[in-house]
């Protein structure tokens, strides 16, 4: 089992859930969209699987371990795991495309070389590989996420969580990056992709989680 | 784990918060070893003086005495034979008129007065070490001889420095003391500025699984290495300043007494001032950046 939420909710503020009793479970390798207006849901969703966030009630299972939020050393292994890919791309700015996407690698042990020929070479496959020595505000937003997926699947995680991923880029672009996700799936990375973009998910035939203010409808 | 050398670098340097690390750990070194400088000089000297001081007495023959049968030299004579004579006198040397002038001199305008004037004799004693010899017992000796004799013990004034050099102790000790603390403060409220301005990465590099320990010594590293330059910059400083000042003040406060190896000492004391410094800021940077980005996401 890759994720599973058992009667999981989550409030910020008393008698005001933004989740309300979630239950679902996903198995490993698949391709999820998480879909809903904004302000549904999808964020705080994904945020309590990458443990931003605690749940108010209910338990959650990544990887078939119960998350333990008050346990940073576990928290910072589960991490390593999972790739995240942001709306707004979070970036580093001094950083270049390429020191922005080997950053990940740079948390493991593997040598520099590796770290090198293997982003530089996952740069390519995303397709900014002309544009490796750019600094995030050379890029536009479509180069800028590139950047941003090829980080989050460098160490090769077994789960990739993205949030809007399209939501700063043009309709075109948008669905490129779709495609790159479901290539990414392709080759063994499980893909959870919060979007509102409806029109996009229709178009790509896979399971969608569907959040109506804060309550899950499959 | 290898994180990039400049991975918190647009927070020290476009913001100037790496310009005011520098300059308070540079300011700081440079009163630290100030301070540690001018103490291990004080003590060293004041050693030296001290040892030598305390162990003499100064006899003083009026020129003009009661016993006019007797000339000047010839009661000098005497009178030192009377102090080689008693046993816990290590030596008795009068000294020669003209350096009771030489010592005369700074309290007199004119020189001449000096040569016009009847002035008594001195005659420098040095006890046994150890011996318990008083400035009473050789007025006693002396009192035949000489009726009004003078006897100056160096002891006595010498207990009076001691207490003023251990007075000044404490006082560069607490300058220090404080200097350090002000740097833990200074570098503690400069380490959390630059952690605020960098949260955003800080809180990526969370995310992508970075544990807080790996953050801080990155932190620390990149702390340390300002920190060193700082520290550096500031010693020699201080050591330009310290050098200059006793060189323009050597009249005042003769420190010939002082060899190569009391210098050297002075130096390697002085010189563990910036790495000190360099530690502190270090262990601040790294405790602060710990205690602080554990409240993070």
């Amino acid at each position: 089992m890759l994720l599973s939420f058992e009667n999981v909710s989550l409030s910020y503020a008393p008698n005001h859930n933004v989740l309300d009793n979630i239950t679902f479970s996903l198995v490993e390798g698949g391709f999820y969209f998480l879909t809903g207006t904004s302000g549904a849901g999808k964020s705080s969703l994904l945020r309590l699987i990458y443990q931003a966030d605690k749940p108010t009630k209910g338990q959650i299972h990544l990887f078939g371990k119960p998350l333990l939020p008050n346990n940073h050393k576990k928290q910072a292994e589960l991490r390593r795991k999972i790739g995240i890919v942001f709306q707004d791309f979070r970036l580093i700015p001094h950083l270049t495309a390429l020191e922005n996407a080997a950053l990940p690698l740079r948390l493991t042990d593997v040598g520099e070389d590796y770290i090198q020929r293997h982003t530089r070479e996952l740069l390519e496959w995303v397709g900014v590989g002309d544009r490796m020595d750019a600094k995030p505000e050379e890029l536009s937003g479509g180069e800028q996420q590139r950047v941003a997926i090829a980080r989050a699947v460098v160490t090769k995680p077994k789960l990739l969580l993205a949030d809007e991923p399209t939501g700063n880029v043009d309709e075109s672009t948008a669905l490129k990056l779709f495609h790159l996700f479901d290539e990414l799936n392709k080759l063994g990375t499980a893909v959870i992709l919060a979007t509102h973009q409806s029109h996009l998910v229709y178009k790509f035939h896979k399971p969608a989680l569907r959040l109506v203010q804060g309550r899950l409808k499959v | 784990m290898s994180l990039p050398r400049h991975l918190f670098t647009p927070a020290f340097r476009y913001q100037h918060l790496g310009r005011s690390f520098a300059a308070i750990v540079g300011i700081m070194v440079f009163i630290a070893t100030f301070a540690t400088a001018a103490e291990a000089v004080l003590l060293t000297a004041s050693y030296l003086w001290g040892r030598t001081a305390e162990t003499l007495l100064t006899v003083e023959i009026p020129a003009t005495g009661d016993e006019a049968s007797m000339t000047q030299a010839e009661r000098i004579k005497q009178a030192t034979s009377l102090l080689r004579a008693i046993p816990e006198v290590s030596s008795a040397t009068p000294l020669s008129n003209d350096e009771v002038e030489r010592l005369l001199s700074p309290w007199f305008d004119k020189p001449e007065l000096l040569s016009s004037m009847p002035l008594p004799t001195l005659i420098d004693v040095e006890r046994k070490s150890g011996a318990d010899l008083s400035s009473a017992k050789i007025k006693s000796v002396l009192k035949p001889l000489v009726s009004d004799v003078r006897v100056n013990d160096h002891g006595t004034w010498t207990k009076d420095v001691w207490r003023l050099v251990r007075g000044l102790t404490l006082l560069g000790g607490l300058t220090i003391a404080l200097t350090a603390l002000t740097l833990v403060i200074a570098v503690s409220l400069i380490c959390r500025a630059v952690i605020a301005a960098e949260r955003e990465t800080i809180s990526l590099l969370h995310l992508m699984g970075t544990e807080n320990i790996d953050i801080a010594l990155h932190f620390q590293a990149q702390a340390s290495h300002i920190a060193f330059r700082a520290a550096v910059t500031g010693f020699l400083i201080a050591l330009f300043v310290t050098s200059a000042l006793f060189f323009m003040t050597h009249n005042l406060a003769n420190l010939s007494s002082l060899g190569w190896q009391h210098w050297a000492s002075v130096g390697i004391v002085s010189l563990l001032v910036p790495l000190c410094a360099t530690v502190i800021a270090m262990v601040t940077a790294r405790i602060s950046v710990m205690r602080l980005i554990e409240t993070f996401p």
